[in-house]
C-alpha cells in the first residue's frame, strides 16, 4: 500500500481529493469503497481533525474482538478515550441466504479460498436483503467515551480512517464484523457445497464413493521395503548444478508486492524502508549463497 | 566400518525444556552385541558410536562440525526380532520380573543389512552430536553432492541435495518473511523466513525429494532423555504409545511432502536468519519487532498477542497471493483443440497430482468427492474440492478469462475464443504454472521440442558397407516437421502468410515462431550433404540439431540401421567366428567381442574393451590380431603396452592361444636401443610387448616405428593425463594417427570414472571429447562436483559407442560361464628377487653335495620354503618388518595382486586371500590397509577362538564389513563358511591341489550366490611353475605328492632337485 500522499500532503483541506484521485487508486476495491463511505460525511471540518488525529498517531490501539472493534484514542484529556465500533450483524438465517447465494458461483468460493475479496460479493449478500459493506455512514454503530455529543466524533472518525488500512491487511475482517470469521465462513461454504453437490450429482457420487470408500491408506513404501530407511540413489537435479540469482523473473518479495499492513502514522515510510531493506539484504544474501554454492570443494 | 547418519530433531518444548530444532549426526558400526528392547525408556542402540569416539572419527574424516553438543534422541528404526524365551524362573517374584522385562527384544537393522522376513519398527535411543540449524546448513553444504562414499549414509546425500535446493531458493530470492503464531503452550510466536514453492520446478522438486526421502532423516520421536524424572506420564513409553508415535505406522504418503517442506523451511530460515543484518531505523514498533525477530537466533517476537496476530494475518495475506498451501494435488487447466469446423476451444478443469502430472481426474470427480479423501492413482488428496477451488481462485488473477467459466456452482469446463486460447498458450500458461496451477496444452502447442520447427530425415547407405568410412556420403531426403506433422517449404510459407498465431494444419494445431520461416528458407537453400559421421552424431543424442534445426525424426534404411545399432550398442555385437589359427574355441560372448573390435576397426575407430575381470579380454585381443593376420590385414607390428606385472601373462597366453603370431618383447637391458636395431628385429614380428615404464624411456625410439596398432592393457595406467607414461603413450598413438588402430583394455568401469575418461579417449579417438580444458569445464566439473546428470548422460552418449563392458552377471554371459572360474596369474621376478633366488639355490645345492638323505630332506624343505618366500616378496625372506614406499616395487607378485585387488575393491566385491606364511600375511595386512585405507582381516593359527568367530561374523554379516580377508592356509583352509566372498586368491602355491581346493571351497559352497573367481599366482620359471606343471600333468610324481605330502622330496637326487628349483632365466 502506498500512503505517501497522506504524508506529503500538508494541506489538510485537500484530503478528500487526495484520497479519491491518487492516494488510494491502487488500493483494493474494498478499501476504496470504505474511504468513499467516509468521505461522504458532511462535516468536513470534523473529518479534517479526525485525519490529523489519525496521522499524528493519537490512536494508540485498535483491536478486533469478535464482532466489535475496540480502540483507544488520545484526545485532549489525560486518559485516552475508549472507542467501540460495530456493524449490524447478520443473523443465522441471513447468513444461510448469503451462503446459498455464494455457492451459486464457483468463482466466489474460489476467490475467498485464495484470499481474494470478490468484487461483486454484494450480489451474494443481496440475496439476504443485507449488505456486506455499510451503505451509509449511519450503519456504522459507534460509541466514544469522550464528552462530545456528536456522533461520529473526531475520535470515532479517526478510527474510520485507520480501519480502511486494516481492511487491506485482511479483507475478511468485514465478514467478522458481520458475524462470521473467514474460517467459519469457509467451513459453512464447504458444508453447503457438499450438500448441494449431493443433490446435484447423486448418481455420480455413489459411483465414486464406492471407489473411494477405502479409508485405509495404502501402506508407506518403507513398510514393504525397510531398506528405504537408508536408501537414496538419486542424482542432483540438473537445475541445481549451477546456482544462479533470479534471471529476468521476480523474486518472492517483488511478486508479493506491497505488504498489506496498515501504516503507523507516527512512522512515515516505515513500510517502504522495511521492504527496501529486505530487498537489499536479499540481494546480499543471494550473492553470498551463490558464492557458497560455487566454492564447494571436490 | 562406521557409517555416518543425520536425522532431524524437531523442537521439543515442554515446561522444562525449550530445545530448538537440531540436526543429530550419529554413526553406527557393526559389532557383537546382546539383543535388547524398550522398557520404560527406549533401548540403547547397541551399534551407535558414543559421542566421544564420534568426535574423534569425524575429526579424522575432516567432518567435525562447529558448535556441536552431545545429544541423545529416540529414533524409530526397522528392527530384527530375536526369539528368546524370557526366563521367568530366575527370581522369586515373577511380578517384578515381568514388569522389568522388555516386551520385545532384538536389534536395530543397519543400512545394507539383509532385511529379515518380518521386520518390526522399534524406538532406539541413539547418542550422537546435535548441531544447530545454522551450523547444520554449513556442515551439510560441505558434504559431497554425488558419488558413493563408504562412510557416509546415503541420506547425507539427500540432505546435501535438500540444502543445495535451499541455496538455490535463497539465491533466487524465493522466500518471504512470515510470522508464525504459537502452536501451543510452550511455543512462542516467532518470525520465520519461509520458502515460496509456487513455481512448477520447485513443486516438482518437492515431490522428488519427498518421494525419495530416506526415512532415517526424519525418524526422530518427540522424546527427551532424562525427562522421565520430571514428568513420568509423558515419557513412559507404552507399547501402544510407541506404535502410535511410530512415524511409519502413522505416516500417510502425503506427510512426506509436508515433512520435507518443513525441513526445507528450517534450512532456509536458519540461513537467512544468520545472514540477515537488521539496521533500518525509523520503523514502527510492529515492523521493528518483526525485523528484530527475523535477525535473532530464536526468532521470538516480543509484541502483545493482539499485535502479533495482526502481523501474522497481514504476512499470510501477503504470501497467499503468490503461493498456496502444500497439497498433494493442484488445480489444472487442460486446453483442448476445437472440434473440426468449430471456432471455440475448450478448457477443461481437472485436479492433477503433484507427484505425477499424468495423474489427473476431471473436475466432476473432485466435486463429487467433496471433502472426502480422493484417490488419484496412488496419491491421496484431502479436500479435493477446496484444493481445486483455491487454485482456480489464484488462476483468476493471471488469467481473467477464466472468470466466465466459474459462474456456476460446479464448473467442469469452459469455452475460449481463439484469442484467449492464444494468450493461454503464449503467456498465461507459464504464469499459471508459476503460481502453482497446472496447465496441459495439446502436444503440438506444448512449447516442448516437438512443437518447434525441425526436420524429419530419411537416409540410407549408398554402397557396399564393407568399404564404409565415416566420411561416406549417404542417400538422404528430408522434410520439415512441427508438432509431429511434416510439411514442405511452400506449405510453411502459406501458413506463415496467414498471420494467425495458432494455425490448423493437417489436423493439428501449430504455433509458428518468428524466426521459423527464415531458418527454414536458409536450410532449404543450403544444399547440405549428409555423411555417415553426421548420422552417427544425430542419432547419438536426443536433441542434436542440423543447422540449428532439431532433428525430430531419423529413419535409417535397413543397411544404415544395422550400422547405427551396432555403433550405438543397441544390440549385442555381431559375432565373428573364432579365427582358424587360434588354438581353442572362443565362448559366444567372446566371439561377439571379437566382432565388435572388428566393427570399430573397419570404421577406423579406437575401441575400449572393458569386460569384467575373468571374461577373457586377453584372448579376445589375441583372437582379433589373429583375425587380422588370417585376413592378411596385419601388415606391420602392433605395440602392446602393459604393466610389467602382466607381461609374462601376455607372453604365455600368446604362446598358448595364437602361436601363429610372432611376439617380441621390448623389455629389459637387452632390448634394441636404436631405430635401425629395432626395425631389424621387428621384421616379421606381429606383436611387440613392452611396459609403461619402458614407454617413458623409449618414447622417441618407439615413435619412429610405423606401428599398425597400439594396444594398452590395464588402461587405467594412463588415467592421469599429465603422468609421463600417459603422455608418452598418447604421443606414440598420435604419430600418423589415422593409420593406427587403437585398442584399450581395462577391467574397471571406465564409463563411470569421469576424470579418467579424457586421457583414455584422447588415446583412442581424440576428437570425441576435445581438448582437456574444454572437457574439464564441460563435463568433469559439473559431473564430479555437482553430479550433473544431463552432462553425464551426454558424456556417456559420446563415449559409449567406443566402450564395450560386459559383466559376469549379465544374463547373456552367465549361460556361457562356469560357476567357478580359475585364473592363472603368471608373474615374473624383480631383479632383487631373481638375485636372491639364484643365490639361495646355488648356496643350498653346493652344501647338499655332502650329507645324508635325512639331512638333505630338511635342507630341501627349507630351500623350497625360502624360494616361495622370495617369490612372494624379498622382505618376507629377509625377515624385514618395515614397509616403505619401495615395498610395492620389490615384488612382481605383489604388484599384480595390487592391480587385481583394485578392481575387486572398486567393484565392491569381497575376497579371501590365502597364504601359507603368517609373516607374509602380517606384511600384506599392513600394506593393504595403508594403501587402500580399508580394514583387512587376518585369521591365522595364532588367532584366539573368539577373535576368529568375530572376524568370520563380521565378514559374513556386517553390512559394511571388510572386503578383504587374509587367511593362513592351515588355519583358514577348512571348516569355515565364507560365502560372502566371490574371489579367492592363492598367493603362493601348495603342493597338494586338494588343500587349495578345500580353501577355495570356503567361498565356493552352498550359500554362494555369485560366480567365484579363483586367482592362482604362479611365478614363471620358478619352483612355483614346476609345482603347477606337476599338478597339471598329474604325473606320477604328483600322485605321490597328493598321496604322501612332502615325503617324496627326500627321494629327489640333487639333479632332480636342481631341475625343480633352478630359475630358468631367459630373455627377461
Amino acid at each position: 500500500m502506498n500512503n505517501s500522499t497522506f504524508q506529503s500532503d500538508s494541506n489538510q483541506n485537500e484530503i478528500t481529493t487526495a484520497i479519491s484521485n491518487e492516494g488510494l487508486s491502487d488500493q483494493p476495491w474494498w478499501v476504496e469503497q470504505w474511504m468513499e463511505l467516509i468521505n461522504s460525511y458532511r462535516f468536513k471540518k470534523r473529518l479534517e481533525r479526525a485525519w490529523t488525529y489519525a496521522r499524528d498517531g493519537n490512536v494508540t490501539s485498535i483491536r478486533f474482538e469478535g464482532r466489535r472493534v475496540h480502540a483507544r484514542v488520545q484526545g485532549t484529556g489525560e486518559d485516552p478515550y475508549k472507542v467501540k465500533l460495530w456493524l449490524d450483524v447478520l443473523n443465522d438465517e441471513d447468513w444461510q441466504y448469503v451462503i446459498e447465494a455464494l455457492i451459486e458461483k464457483a468463482k466466489w468460493s474460489a476467490q475467498l479460498l485464495a484470499g481474494i475479496m470478490p468484487s461483486d460479493i454484494e450480489r451474494a449478500f443481496a440475496a439476504s436483503g443485507k449488505r456486506l459493506f455499510p451503505f451509509k455512514l449511519q450503519e456504522i454503530r459507534s460509541e466514544c467515551s469522550c464528552p462530545d455529543k456528536a456522533n461520529p466524533c473526531k475520535h470515532i472518525s479517526a478510527i474510520y480512517y485507520l480501519m480502511g488500512d486494516r481492511f487491506s491487511e485482511d479483507p475478511f475482517v468485514l465478514f467478522q464484523l458481520r458475524g462470521r470469521t473467514r474460517n467459519t465462513l469457509l467451513t459453512d461454504l464447504a458444508e453447503k457445497r457438499s450438500q448441494a453437490l449431493t443433490n446435484l450429482i447423486n448418481a455420480q457420487k455413489q459411483d465414486i464413493s464406492e471407489k473411494n470408500n477405502n479409508k485405509d491408506y495404502p501402506p508407506h513404501p518403507a513398510i514393504l521395503d525397510p531398506s528405504l530407511w537408508w536408501k537414496y540413489d538419486k542424482n542432483l537435479n540438473a537445475d541445481l548444478v549451477v546456482i544462479t540469482p533470479c534471471l529476468g523473473e521476480d523474486t518472492g518479495l517483488e511478486s508479493a508486492g506491497d505488504l498489506p499492513l496498515a501504516e503507523d502514522p507516527k512512522f512515515p515510510n516505515a513500510k517502504q524502508k522495511f521492504i527496501a531493506h529486505l530487498l537489499e539484504q536479499g540481494k546480499i544474501i543471494s550473492q553470498k549463497s551463490i558464492l557458497q554454492a560455487m566454492s564447494k570443494e571436490d | 566400518m562406521s557409517l555416518l547418519h543425520a536425522t532431524w530433531l524437531p523442537a521439543i518444548r515442554t515446561a522444562s525444556s525449550s530445545d530448538g530444532p537440531a540436526l543429530l549426526i550419529w554413526a553406527d558400526a557393526w559389532k557383537v552385541a546382546e539383543p535388547s528392547g524398550p522398557k520404560e525408556t527406549p533401548a540403547i542402540h547397541p551399534f551407535a558410536l558414543d559421542p566421544e569416539n564420534l568426535r574423534i572419527w569425524l575429526k579424522s574424516k575432516n567432518l567435525l562440525p562447529d558448535g556441536i553438543m552431545d545429544a541423545s534422541a529416540c529414533l524409530t528404526l526397522p528392527s530384527r526380532s530375536i526369539n528368546q524365551k524370557i526366563q521367568r524362573n530366575k527370581t522369586s517374584n515373577p511380578e517384578i520380573e515381568k514388569n522389568n522385562d522388555p516386551e520385545w527384544i532384538g536389534f536395530p537393522l543397519q543400512a545394507g543389512e539383509a532385511i529379515p522376513k518380518s521386520p518390526e519398527w522399534w524406538p532406539w535411543q541413539v547418542k550422537g552430536l546435535a548441531i544447530s540449524p545454522s551450523n547444520a546448513t554449513e556442515w551439510i553444504s560441505k558434504l559431497p553432492l554425488s558419488g558413493k562414499h563408504n562412510y557416509l549414509g546415503e541420506e547425507l546425500r539427500w540432505w546435501s541435495h535438500l540444502q543445495r535446493w535451499a541455496l538455490s531458493l535463497i539465491a533466487k530470492g524465493r522466500w518471504l518473511p512470515q510470522v508464525e503464531l504459537s502452536r501451543g503452550e510452550f511455543y512462542p510466536h516467532r518470525a520465520r523466513w519461509v520458502p515460496l514453492l509456487n513455481r512448477e520446478d520447485d513443486r516438482r522438486r518437492l515431490e522428488e525429494l519427498a518421494g525419495s526421502l530416506p526415512l532415517v532423516a526424519t525418524c526422530a520421536l518427540p522424546w527427551k532423555e532424562g525427562a522421565i524424572n520430571n514428568n513420568h506420564l509423558t515419557t513412559r513409553l507404552r507399547l501402544e504409545a510407541m506404535r502410535e508415535a511410530n512415524p511409519v505406522a502413522s505416516c500417510r504418503p502425503r506427510s512426506g511432502r509436508l515433512r520435507v517442506a518443513n525441513l526445507l523451511s528450517e534450512l532456509i530460515d536458519a540461513q537467512l536468519r544468520k545472514s540477515f543484518t537488521k539496521e533500518t531505523s525509523g520503523l514502527d514498533p510492529l515492523l521493528q519487532a518483526w525485523q528484530e525477530a527475523l535477525g535473532s537466533e530464536t526468532g521470538i517476537i516480543s509484541l502483545p498477542d493482539e499485535e502479533v496476530k495482526r502481523l501474522s494475518k497481514a504476512s499470510l495475506h501477503w504470501k497467499e497471493g503468490i503461493a498456496g498451501n502444500v497439497a498433494a494435488a493442484r488445480a489444472c487447466l487442460e486446453l483442448v483443440t476445437p472440434v473440426k469446423g468449430d471456432e471455440l476451444w475448450t478448457l477443461q478443469f481437472s485436479l492433477q497430482a503433484e507427484a505425477d502430472p499424468t495423474l489427473r481426474v476431471p473436475a466432476a470427480t473432485a466435486w463429487a468427492a467433496g471433502s472426502e479423501l480422493l484417490q488419484i492413482g496412488e496419491v491421496s488428496v484431502e479436500n479435493p474440492g477446496e484444493v481445486l477451488l483455491e487454485g482456480m481462485g489464484r488462476a483468476l488473477t493471471v488469467f481473467p478469462a477464466l472468470e466466465r467459466g466459474l459462474e456456476n456452482p460446479i464448473p467442469e469446463s469452459m469455452q475460449l475464443t481463439p484469442a484467449e486460447a492464444f494468450i493461454l498458450v503464449r503467456t498465461a500458461a507459464k504464469e499459471l504454472r508459476d503460481i502453482g496451477v497446472g496447465v496441459e496444452l495439446p502436444p503440438s502447442l506444448s512449447g516442448g521440442l516437438a512443437s518447434r520447427l525441425g526436420l524429419a530425415i530419411q537416409a540410407e547407405i549408398s554402397t557396399n558397407s564393407r568399404e564404409l568410412t565415416l566420411g561416406q556420403k549417404l542417400n538422404w531426403s528430408w522434410e520439415f516437421m512441427i508438432g509431429g506433422i511434416t510439411l514442405n517449404l511452400r506449405e510453411l510459407e502459406n501458413l506463415a502468410a496467414k498471420k494467425n498465431p495458432l494455425i490448423l494444419h493437417k489436423g493439428a494445431w501449430l504455433q509458428l515462431r518468428p524466426n521459423d520461416l527464415k531458418n527454414a528458407e536458409k536450410f532449404s537453400s543450403a544444399q547440405i550433404k549428409l555423411n555417415l559421421d553426421d548420422a552417427l552424431r544425430l542419432t547419438a543424442a536426443e536433441d542434436d540439431t542440423l543447422m540449428r534445426l532439431p532433428v525430430h525424426q531419423f529413419e535409417p534404411g535397413p543397411m544404415l540401421q544395422g550400422v547405427l545399432e551396432q555403433y550405438h550398442q543397441k544390440k549385442a555385437p555381431e559375432p565373428l567366428a573364432t579365427p582358424e589359427k587360434f588354438i581353442g574355441q572362443l565362448r559366444p560372448y567372446q566371439e561377439r567381442g571379437l566382432g565388435w573390435l572388428a566393427f570399430l576397426h573397419r570404421f577406423n575407430q579406437g575401441a575400449c574393451l572393458a569386460d569384467d575381470m575373468g571374461l577373457g579380454k586377453t584372448i579376445q585381443l589375441l583372437a582379433f590380431l589373429q583375425h587380422l593376420k588370417s585376413e592378411q590385414e596385419l601388415k606391420g607390428p602392433t605395440l602392446l603396452i602393459a604393466p610389467t606385472s602382466v607381461l609374462t601373462n601376455w607372453k604365455r597366453e600368446a604362446l598358448a592361444f595364437t602361436p601363429d603370431l610372432q611376439v617380441l618383447e621390448h623389455y629389459g637391458p637387452k632390448r634394441s636401443s636404436t631405430p635401425a636395431e629395432l626395425n631389424k628385429v621387428l621384421k616379421n614380428i606381429d606383436l611387440v610387448l613392452t611396459s609403461y615404464g619402458h614407454i617413458q624411456r623409449d618414447v622417441d625410439l618407439l615413435k619412429t616405428i610405423n606401428w599398425q596398432g597400439i594396444v594398452i592393457d590395464e588402461a587405467q595406467a594412463i588415467k592421469n593425463p599429465n603422468a609421463k607414461q600417459s603422455q608418452a603413450t598418447r604421443a606414440i598413438a598420435k604419430v600418423d594417427k589415422t593409420k593406427k588402430f587403437k585398442i584399450a583394455m581395462t577391467g574397471t568401469p571406465v564409463e563411470n570414472r569421469v576424470s579418467e575418461l579424457w586421457a583414455l579417449m584422447d588415446f583412442l579417438n581424440p576428437r570425441v571429447l576435445g581438448e582437456e580444458d574444454f572437457f574439464h569445464q564441460r563435463y568433469r566439473l559439473p559431473i564430479e562436483r555437482y553430479g550433473d546428470m544431463s552432462s553425464l548422460k551426454d558424456l556417456k552418449a559420446r563415449v559409449s559407442p567406443f566402450i564395450l563392458r560386459r559383466l559376469k552377471t549379465d544374463k547373456a554371459i552367465i549361460s556361457d560361464l562356469p560357476e567357478k572360474i580359475e585364473l592363472s596369474e603368471w608373474v615374473d621376478l624383480t631383479k632383487e628377487q631373481k638375485e636372491l633366488y639364484k643365490k639361495i639355490v646355488s648356496e643350498t645345492l653346493d652344501r647338499m653335495s655332502t650329507g645324508t638323505n635325512a639331512q638333505h630332506h630338511g635342507k630341501i624343505l627349507g630351500l623350497l620354503t625360502k624360494l616361495k618366500q622370495i617369490c612372494n616378496h624379498p622382505s618376507l625372506f629377509l625377515k624385514e618388518t618395515n614397509i616403505d614406499t619401495e615395498f610395492i616395487n620389490r615384488s612382481r607378485k605383489l604388484q599384480r595382486l595390487d592391480e587385481i585387488l583394485e578392481e575387486v575393491i572398486d567393484a565392491g566385491d569381497r575376497a579371501l586371500l590365502f597364504t601359507q606364511f603368517k609373516e607374509w600375511g602380517n606384511l600384506l595386512q599392513s600394506y593393504l590397509q595403508e594403501k587402500w585405507k580399508i580394514e583387512v582381516l587376518f585369521l591365522h593359527g595364532g588367532s584366539k577362538k573368539q577373535e576368529r568367530q568375530a572376524m568370520i561374523d563380521r565378514f559374513q554379516d556386517d553390512p559394511r564389513g571388510p572386503q578383504l580377508f587374509l587367511l593362513s592356509l592351515k588355519a583358514g583352509g577348512v571348516g569355515l563358511n565364507l560365502t560372502r566372498a566371490n574371489h579367492v586368491f592363492h598367493i603362493d602355491r601348495w603342493w597338494n591341489p586338494a588343500v587349495e581346493n578345500q580353501a577355495t571351497d570356503r567361498a565356493y559352497r552352498i550359500g554362494q550366490e555369485n560366480r567365484v573367481m579363483v586367482h592362482k599366482f604362479i611365478t614363471s620359471n620358478s619352483v612355483e611353475e614346476k609345482i603347477d606343471q606337476m599338478i597339471a600333468k598329474k604325473s606320477k610324481l604328483t600322485e605321490e605328492v597328493i598321496g604322501s605330502g612332502e615325503n617324496w622330496l627326500s627321494n629327489l637326487d640333487v639333479n632332480q632337485l636342481r631341475e625343480l628349483v633352478s630359475l630358468e632365466d631367459n630373455e627377461l
